[in-house]
């Protein structure tokens, strides 16, 4: 056994010591390339240096703003200062006569007067189709899937990724058109229908404008919301009884939209026996009083968690180098003018993003801003606006399978410390 | 066999070295947050084309136009034209609708179109728009300016300002004037005359004659008159000139003693003065329309310079009375003096921004002159430049820019003109037909 031992040991010490001493981890050599040289005198060298730098210094000598430069005056009283090298003025004042001024100034001919701005002009041009038109149709895209989805997933960390998206397009109008037929199972609704199933719906029913104002407000707050749906699915295993929520088949009205969530749902919960009868059975007979508290619980639980998912987005969260890339993908557009007045004011901007990383135009907006006035605020929101478009090009590098997580972002423009001291 | 190892190996390593980089993700709740603190100093890239003449006399007009727009905003350092060969859409009509994929495509943030028609009589009407491209929206509204022929430059100012003001959210300063004291001749007898100029040294015009020497030129706050001091008599006196009629008479202050440094209040109701008597000069306060005065310091130490705070409540003045000479604040109806600057060297020739958050002054330090500003408190003090002699500086009406006079060395030296924008960027020369010294800005007009 000890045998065994040593010789294991003695092995590997034999592979650390060659790959120490082996260069394991060098690169091979690499070829060594020759070529001919020829040798040339100080005086040539010099020579040849002096060829080279003259384009340079003229350049430095073109860099100051200063109007005439010339090659003269970096070698007079110009210091390695910044300032423009003092132009070459002419050497010796002309000793001829001045010029005999008007002896007596003409008046000075006041400004050619200009009229008051008018801004009677017509309306701006329309835009082309190319830039203003795809803005416009993506926003409500991108916002009404944000609600519905989120929702129904959220209990599991597992997120329901795009194909949900455009599944929300669809149940929107489904649950418009169907709206009408809910109203038929109403009673077993209140009865017994879990809280979070009625409360979607009815969201849904106010698609309109519900989409406007994408659910961040969300309700209910998190740490308790997101404990319940993990003690849930015990509780439910321990008593079988699915069918009791027969308040389900009456959320029927927006019945695409539900099938497709719950079969989004069974796989991840392991509780999927109660749900699967309920759509199988869509109508059910009324809820029997002795399984409302079993009803309750479950609706308790499924309250909670669509809560949370309102609350905060699904699925892993952004790593910390997903958001250093959008963070200098925005920033190395920023252009920050230190002297002026908006410089000092700190702008957060809240925008909408589209599955493929772009941003809905129309969803940018002030969310906040400090360090100025109205003015300066606005001109720090325009300069931010105009980063987070300018530098978007076809997308933001960011992670399309955690959409839910930035769907939509808060950005906050700080120009602290770029500020003029 | 070596490379077998490395390849064996190679995953390993590059497996612990993901871990051990990969950070923890964060737990997030609400919207995705992401604060930027960085971001960079560079022009704003724009495109102006020609504007649209739409009328066949308003063609050389409405180049000359579009060019001077596009001087008066590159010329500030925030703005970067973009060349017209580089334009992908060509704007023939004011009314056309704007291609903006052809104005991303050569990353032009703000785009400018315009148009400039005569009504044949002499009248030049120019009007433009401003375009956000990457947003695809107008900056602002549709505008237009008339004026005679002969002030097409002004028309172009007009529609540079407000294009500064749409993009920068900041009043602009282009079609402003500026007083100066004109110089020709050697440097040991050297004749001066007030002259005018617009901000960008054009339209020289000069008011006064070269009888007499002239300094220190100050315009009203409105751009009616010019406040200077002339040693016509011998002994520096203040007079005040009207700038349209090219009239001038001389203060009523004491004869026989010297007054100079004048400078207006900001309702142009007053003005600050100093006058010397004996050894000792203090600063006064004269009612312009009355003539009353009243001394405003009595230190027995050199006081000048003064220059009121935008609301007209405090001055700021040099004065020498600590042992050198520095700055000093205090409330116009009087009270102590404060001193505000404690930096090595000597200060002088304080003038307060329009703004009212900063003052800038001239430093004379180690041999060398600057020119700076800092917070009216006296903090924050920045040095914009440095020469063998840099002084005066005035204000832009925007309080942005600070144009201020430099000479060179030497027997040959000359004084010119420059203007620097107040972050101390942009440093550049105003161009005027001779030498220049003594800037005074005027109000955007």
């Amino acid at each position: 056994m000890r045998r065994n031992l040593y010789i294991s040991g003695a092995l590997h010490l034999a592979v650390i010591l060659w790959a120490i001493f082996g260069n394991v981890f060098r690169p091979d050599p690499p070829q060594v390339e020759t070529s001919a040289v020829t040798v040339i005198s100080e005086a040539e060298f010099a020579a040849l240096t002096r060829a080279a730098q003259s384009p340079e210094t003229a350049q430095e000598i073109d860099a100051p703003p200063a109007p005439e430069p010339e090659a003269r005056p970096a070698a007079r009283p110009a210091p390695a200062e910044p300032e423009p090298a003092p132009n070459p003025e002419p050497p010796a004042p002309t000793p001829e006569p001045e010029p005999e001024p008007e002896p007596a100034p003409e008046p000075v001919a006041p400004p050619a007067p200009v009229t008051p701005p008018d801004t009677t002009l017509p309306v701006a041009p329309p835009t082309p189709e190319a830039s203003a038109p795809p803005p416009v149709l993506a926003p409500e895209r991108a916002e009404r899937p944000v609600p519905r989805p989120a929702p129904r997933v959220a209990p599991e960390p597992v997120a329901p990724p795009e194909p949900d998206t455009t599944v929300a397009e669809e149940v929107q109008k489904a649950a418009e058109a169907e709206s009408e037929s809910a109203e038929v199972v109403e009673q077993e609704q209140e009865a017994t229908a879990p809280e979070e199933v009625a409360t979607e719906i009815v969201t849904e029913a106010e698609e309109p404008a519900a989409a406007e104002e994408p659910a961040p407000p969300a309700p209910t707050l998190a740490p308790d919301a997101s404990r319940r749906p993990l003690t849930r699915p015990t509780q439910l295993a321990q008593r079988p009884e699915p069918e009791p929520e027969t308040p389900k088949p009456a959320e029927k009205p927006a019945e695409q939209p539900k099938t497709e969530t719950a079969k989004t749902e069974t796989p991840k919960a392991e509780t999927p026996k109660p749900e699967t009868p309920k759509h199988e059975t869509p109508k059910p007979a009324a809820p029997e009083p002795a399984e409302d508290a079993v009803a309750d619980a479950i609706a308790q639980a499924l309250a909670a968690g669509g809560a949370a998912e309102e609350r905060g987005p699904a699925g892993p969260p952004l790593t910390q180098g997903e958001r250093e890339s959008l963070r200098v993908a925005v920033q190395k557009c920023w252009v920050v003018d230190v002297g002026s007045q908006a410089a000092n004011v700190t702008v957060t901007v809240s925008m909408d993003m589209e599955p493929g990383g772009r941003v809905v135009s129309s969803s940018l907006r002030m969310v906040g801003s400090s360090g100025g006035d109205a003015a300066s605020a606005e001109t720090a929101f325009q300069n931010a606006r105009r980063a987070i478009l300018r530098c978007q090009a076809d997308g933001y590098p960011l992670p399309a399978d955690k959409y839910d997580q930035w769907k939509t972002i808060e950005m906050t423009f700080n120009p602290e410390q770029m500020r003029l001291r | 066999m070596t490379r077998l190892l490395a390849l064996i190996l190679a995953p390993v390593l590059t497996v612990a070295t993901v871990t051990g980089v990969a950070l923890p993700a964060q737990a997030q709740d609400g919207p995705l947050r992401i604060e930027i603190t960085e971001g960079v100093v560079e022009p704003l890239p724009y495109a102006v084309p020609d504007f649209v003449a739409e009328t066949g006399d308003a063609a050389q007009y409405a180049q000359q136009i579009s060019r001077v727009i596009a001087e008066d905003l590159t010329g500030t350092g925030l703005f970067r034209e973009i060349p017209r060969d580089a334009h992908i859409s060509r704007v023939s009509n004011f009314s056309s609708p704007i291609q903006f994929s052809d104005w991303k495509a050569i990353n032009a943030q703000a785009l400018i179109t315009g148009a400039v028609s005569s009504d044949g009589g002499g009248k030049l009407t120019a009007k433009f728009r401003v375009w956000d491209v990457f947003a695809g929206t107008e900056l602002g509204q549709g505008m237009q300016f008339s004026a005679t022929a002969d002030g097409w430059r002004r028309l172009a100012h007009k529609v540079a300002d407000q294009v500064y003001s749409r993009i920068t959210g900041e009043g602009g300063y282009f079609d402003s004037r500026v007083v100066f004291v004109s110089e020709t001749g050697p440097k040991d007898e050297r004749a001066k005359r007030l002259a005018v100029m617009d901000y960008d040294g054009a339209n020289v015009q000069f008011l006064t004659s070269s009888n007499s020497i002239v300094i220190a030129p100050r315009f009203s706050p409105n751009g009616s008159r010019v406040l200077y001091t002339s040693y016509e008599t011998g002994e520096p006196r203040i007079h005040v000139l009207d700038v349209g009629s090219v009239q001038s008479r001389m203060l009523p202050t004491t004869d026989g003693v010297m007054s100079f440094a004048p400078r207006f209040s900001p309702d142009g109701s007053q003005l600050l003065y100093s006058m010397t008597r004996g050894s000792n000069t203090d600063i006064y306060a004269m009612d312009i329309n009355s003539g009353q005065t009243r001394q405003l310091t009595t230190a027995p130490s050199i006081e000048t310079g003064a220059s009121f705070s935008p609301d007209g409540s405090k001055i700021v003045f040099e004065s020498d009375r600590s042992g050198s000479q520095q700055l000093y604040v205090m409330p116009v109806g009087g009270g102590e003096p404060v001193r505000i600057s404690f930096g090595q060297g000597r200060y002088g020739t304080p003038v307060w921004s329009p703004r009212g958050d900063l003052i800038a002054f001239t430093k004379q330090n180690a041999g060398r002159f600057h020119i700076g500003v800092m917070r009216t408190d006296g903090s924050e003090e920045r040095l914009l430049t440095a020469s063998f002699l840099d002084e005066g500086p005035t204000w832009a009406p925007n309080g942005r820019v600070l144009m201020f006079a430099r000479e060179t060395q030497g027997a040959g030296g000359a004084s010119s003109l420059y203007s620097v924008d107040v972050s101390g960027r942009n440093l550049k020369r105003v161009r005027t037909p001779d030498g220049a010294s003594d800037p005074s800005w005027g109000p955007l007009q």
